[in-house]
């Protein structure tokens, strides 16, 4: 509890530090010159960090390159069958070099009072998840656009510290043995194929995280509770310079289905991959659009019926 | 998921070779057909420099260019570029830029009025990113900051 306060007093220190750079920022004179070239940098994630939807590519956010600092803000929503998730944070890009990103989400997860019924959770009607998420990347070779005459990628290496408040449901999470804090690592290339028009990005993730870390981190399932390497890819057709479409597939863990099944509730804990394909549209510079239909899986297939959870994802990035 | 793979491993398939290595005998003929030949590049150099030397940002490079020489240069490097009947007889990349302090941003610069010249004589999307993925290696000689 100690810990989670902390967390979440530095998470929101860690706002104010950014809002105060992207204040400082917006007087600079440099700030409408940064010269990345349109919809090259990617989207925001849903975590923060620069890259498709699902998934952080090498791609260092903001419209930043060499020797400028850049910004970006994004605001994101998705609505699944059962579930919805509202997103928001920023990010700030140094010399195309480093990244740092904030992220928080809010996820709705009504349908988890059906867990009262298997057993006393006490889980309150209409409970909702929030996740703080702290990014951090490093670019540490190639120029995904410029290198275009090698295979050479864009390869950058980064970390994501999620920090969880599951409300009632702690009390599940505690059921289930998982911690409210954890982080990912991970390892991305990004290559523009430009004579192509393509981009393709493939990302190797080391995670324990459930359902991306709103049921926590780990499991209390035997052999369950280790980290694993998930690989996730996207692939993006540059349209013109301000369309493009594209799809994306993240591999996940699956930690908390033999838990279930342990328990007798079979595979009602099942965690499965997440996919989406996107067209993404800026109008200019600094505005970037990005619509996706997005088959996040079963979540807790027990209390949804086993529905699979796909809907529309709708994000709106501004960057400097 | 596995319909999905597939798919991914099609369009990776699909793309080889990727990345465009210098001069490709067989797709430059099209490219500089697709840039409008000899009068499409002349019209396109013409708006580029045009546009570069009226940009505050990057117009003092081009303080000690004489225009019509680097115009006539430009034109000539991006025909043979592109696989047409041309020769270059200009500076290297690295000889004519040495001095010039140019930065990525500069860099990227150039390459947005590049695309707004391409723009304005109708050269597609697809075939501006062709031209620019032969252009695209020289930033190693071009930036110098």
């Amino acid at each position: 509890m100690v810990h989670t306060k902390f967390i979440s007093v530095r998470l929101r220190t860690g706002a104010l530090l950014l809002a105060s750079v992207l204040g400082s920022l917006a007087c600079s004179p440099t700030w409408a010159e940064t010269g990345k070239l349109l919809l090259t940098g990617g989207v925001s994630s849903m975590d923060g960090a620069a890259g498709g939807g699902l998934t952080p590519w090498a791609m260092i956010g903001s419209n930043a390159t060499d020797g400028e600092l850049g910004a970006s803000a994004y605001l994101a929503r998705t609505s699944t069958k059962d579930y919805a998730l509202t997103g928001y944070g920023a990010a700030v890009g140094l010399h195309n070099r480093l990244e740092v990103s904030l992220a928080r989400q809010d996820f709705n997860a009504s349908p988890a009072v059906g867990l009262n019924a298997i057993a006393p959770f006490g889980v309150a009607p209409h409970q909702h998840i929030k996740m703080d998420v702290l990014g951090l990347k490093l670019r540490v070779a190639g120029d995904a656009v410029l290198d275009s005459d090698s295979w050479m990628p864009q390869i950058a290496l980064g970390l994501e510290y999620k920090d969880v408040r599951p409300g009632s449901l702690r009390s599940v999470l505690n059921f289930l043995g998982t911690k409210t804090h954890g982080t990912d690592f991970y390892v991305s290339a990004t290559k523009l194929l430009l004579a192509q028009s393509v981009l393709v990005n493939g990302t190797l993730r080391s995670t324990n995280a459930n359902q991306n870390g709103l049921l926590g981190f780990g499991s209390g399932a035997p052999g369950r509770n280790s980290r694993s390497w998930e690989p996730e890819f996207s692939v993006a057709l540059l349209l013109s310079k301000s369309w493009a479409v594209g799809a994306e597939y993240r591999f996940k863990p699956n930690n908390l289905e033999a838990l279930g099944a342990a328990a007798g509730l079979g595979p009602a804990l099942r965690e499965q991959d997440w996919k989406d394909i996107f067209v993404a549209w800026a109008p200019n510079k600094n505005t970037s659009l990005t619509l996706a239909w997005v088959d996040l899986g079963q979540i807790v297939p027990g209390i949804t019926g086993f529905r699979k959870q796909s809907g529309f994802y709708l994000s709106g990035q501004v960057a400097f | 998921m596995t319909k999905l793979l597939i798919a991914l491993a099609l369009l990776a398939a699909s793309l080889l070779p990727g990345p465009a290595f210098a001069q490709d005998a067989a797709g430059g003929n099209t490219l500089y057909k697709a840039l409008g030949e000899k009068t499409g590049i002349t019209q396109i150099v013409d708006n580029f420099v045009g546009r570069m030397v009226a940009d505050p940002r990057i117009s003092p490079m081009f303080k000690n260019t004489k225009l019509p020489n680097l115009k006539e240069q430009l034109t000539d490097q991006f025909c043979v570029l592109s696989g047409g009947p041309c020769k270059y007889e200009g500076d290297s990349m690295k000889a004519s830029h040495k001095d010039l302090g140019i930065t990525k941003a500069n860099f990227n610069m150039a390459v947005e009025h590049l695309q707004l010249a391409m723009d304005g004589t109708g050269v597609a999307f697809r075939d501006q990113n062709r031209l620019l993925a032969l252009l695209a290696p020289m930033n190693r000689d071009i930036i110098t900051k």
